[in-house]
């Protein structure tokens, strides 16, 4: 009976997972299009870093803080951030939380606890740490995710908040998502250097895992959450996969990738995950045709819904600089409006 | 009433907020069992604890960046910066993440936080322990700017500044630390950031300045008898352009005072702003008496810094102006 239970659940997880998965490239592929339609102004696809991400997400509790990045679609959409949400944010709309302040790609979802998206590298982990202090300092019931590209091991930042994590035993996990490139430069051109067998420079744990299944990132994940809620300290923890996009629609591969990702690649964890679920009796092509249908059909409704959202008023570019609008910024609002 | 000096007036003030407020912490370098180099949070790790005041990892950008982290997740720090001159390698996290914070989250993550640091000459430092780096800071969107120039405004201050829920640079005068004493009341209270304080009234003409420059101006005024209104600004971001609009309206001649280099410094902005609102008032040119744009040298840091002299030459030059 608890063995019919089990394998239940599991099926649920999985199908969830793939759900989420599916959810994620599509919407990558819709907001592509959209760019090149003109309807969006940019975007940074996650596609090919899906099941590293999700296999994260499963790992981890509801009220778990997270200082991601700008390629964590699909860690968003499994802990279950609305896609109008994302799409708002991509249009930059009046619906968008931050009020269209920030270019595509740069997420906030507070009530799901992914804290704000930022540009410049790195900068987000040492965030993550403060964070993290102040989780051990009030005793609260969670763990912290700090996620990033490999580009970001090579700054001053990365090293700062993983010695600091370290020192202070903090509870946290630094997810480094290595696909490969940072923009242009290969990964052997960043650093000598396995990232995850970086951790143990620092005295903390370091473990890595294959970002292309769900299940072995699961795994992984696992362990490192379990390290870290037992105050065994920070884990550093690296999931490897292929940036299956460019790295914004701004920019060109083809210049200086020659072996590049496509969809239904054998590299692609689409397919990869697809065939394990259905090996494992997940799926069957009945589940999997309805997920896509339903993906697309979701995707295309929500996009065309929010697309229509207006731009913020005017007057939204100067609030929240502060508290209370001191009087500089109230003068120059009323000279430009 | 009690006399402090300002080190002693800062330090009374962290006490008071952190016995009254669990989530004050303090995190810095050598702030705790030594206190600070400059004594400021002498005896607060003993009386807090280590996890309230915590002697951190030399990395600037991690101080800063850790206490952001920590106002985000329900905390209010107040890190220190030993030196400003070290300040920059935080300049990343302070320009893009701590000064938009509110702004990129539209009002969900405010950073309740106060970056406590020593700046200026006047103590031997040199190049790299004497900087006035204010200009850097005013320039950004989202900071707060305030810098005291006596014990009991530092006091004063730092309350409000701490009672904020924007990030605020506060930017200690460290020749002034243990230059005075002065009353400073043991009760709470509060000065008002974005207010300038006349600290002397006078007709003939207005005197701006804040921070370290503020006594030298003083003094200046007293012996030299001058008959001016002496502005202190306290608060650089948002400055308080109502006090500075009432004061040269009244005499028409205006000279600014500060230690940073000339060149973009806060007499530039003041100059401009006289200008535009108030140059038919004018009967001398704005004078700036202020460091000159250079670094601020070791041996020769009495010819860098303003002086009674300088001053006294500057105000001769705009009453006499016709």
């Amino acid at each position: 009976m608890t063995e019919m239970v089990n394998e239940q659940t599991e099926r649920e997880r999985h199908i969830r997972a793939y759900g989420a998965m599916i959810l994620s490239r599509t919407l990558d592929r819709k907001i592509i299009t959209a760019q090149r339609q003109g309807r969006v102004g940019f975007y940074t696809p996650s596609m090919g870093q899906e099941a590293g991400q999700i296999g994260l997400s499963m790992a981890l509790d509801k009220d778990d803080l997270l200082f991601q990045y700008y390629r964590d679609v699909a860690l968003m959409i499994h802990r279950g951030v609305p896609i109008e949400t994302l799409i708002n944010q991509v249009m930059g709309n009046k619906e968008d939380l931050a009020k269209g302040r920030q270019m595509p790609s740069h997420f906030l979802a507070e009530e799901q606890n992914f804290m704000s998206v930022q540009s410049p590298v790195a900068t987000n982990l040492p965030l993550a740490v403060g964070a993290a202090y102040a989780v051990k300092y009030r005793k609260e019931d969670r763990i912290v995710v700090a996620s990033f590209g490999e580009g970001s091991s090579s700054t001053p930042d990365f090293h700062a908040a993983l010695n600091m994590a370290a020192v202070w035993n903090l509870p946290i996990i630094f997810f480094c998502e290595n696909n490969g490139w940072a923009i242009s430069l290969p990964v052997e051109k960043q650093t000598k250097v396995d990232i995850w067998k970086k951790a143990e420079a620092y005295g903390i744990k370091g473990l890595h895992a294959d970002g292309n299944s769900i299940d072995d990132s699961y795994r992984v994940a696992k362990e490192a959450v379990e390290h870290v809620r037992s105050g065994k300290g920070p884990v550093l923890m690296e999931v490897r996969f292929f940036r299956m996009g460019p790295h914004s629609t701004s920019d060109d591969p083809t210049k200086y990738q020659t072996d590049i990702v496509k969809e239904g690649d054998e590299r692609d964890p689409v397919v990869i995950n697809e065939r394990l679920f259905k090996e494992k009796g997940y799926l069957t092509d009945e589940v999997i045709e309805r997920i896509k249908a339903e993906s697309i059909r979701i995707v295309n409704e929500k996009f065309d819904a929010c697309e229509k959202i207006e731009a913020p008023a005017p007057e939204t570019m100067f609030q929240d600089v502060y508290e209370k609008m001191p009087w500089n910024i109230s003068e120059e609002m009323e000279e430009i409006l | 009433m009690t006399t402090m000096n300002m080190v002693q007036a800062i330090n009374h003030t962290l006490d008071m907020k952190m016995s009254a407020d669990d989530s004050v912490v303090l995190l810095g370098e050598d702030i705790g069992v030594d206190g600070g180099v400059f004594r400021v949070t002498e005896g607060l790790q003993k009386k807090y604890g280590q996890e309230r005041v915590m002697d951190t990892p030399l990395v600037e950008l991690g101080i800063v960046g850790a206490a952001i982290g920590m106002a985000i997740n329900g905390l209010r720090p107040v890190p220190e910066i030993q030196f400003q001159d070290f300040i920059y390698t935080a300049f990343d996290q302070i320009i893009n993440q701590m000064a938009k914070m509110r702004y990129r989250t539209a009002g969900r993550l405010p950073l309740p936080l106060v970056l406590r640091t020593p700046y200026g000459g006047g103590v031997r430092g040199g190049i790299y322990h004497s900087q006035s780096g204010e200009s850097y800071f005013v320039h950004t969107a989202g900071l707060t700017v305030v810098t005291p120039s006596n014990p009991y405004d530092a006091k004063g201050l730092l309350s409000s500044s701490m009672d904020m829920n924007d990030p605020v640079i506060f930017m200690e005068p460290k020749r002034l630390y243990r230059a005075a004493k002065a009353e400073v009341p043991e009760e709470d209270y509060r000065e008002e950031i974005g207010k300038a304080k006349l600290v002397h009234e006078g007709d003939k003409m207005t005197i701006i300045t804040y921070g370290s420059m503020v006594p030298t101006v003083l003094s200046t005024v007293q012996k030299n008898n001058l008959d001016a209104d002496v502005l202190d600004l306290r608060t650089l971001l948002p400055i308080d352009v109502d006090s500075i609009e009432a004061s040269v309206k009244k005499t028409g001649r205006v000279m600014i005072v500060h230690e940073a280099p000339r060149t973009l410094g806060m007499g530039a902005e003041i100059s401009a702003l006289i200008s535009e609102r108030m140059i038919e008032y004018l009967y001398a040119p704005i004078i700036r008496v202020t460091g000159p744009d250079t670094p601020i040298p070791y041996r020769l840091e009495e010819y860098y810094l303003p002086n009674e002299k300088r001053i006294a030459e500057a105000a001769e030059k705009i009453l006499n102006f016709r």
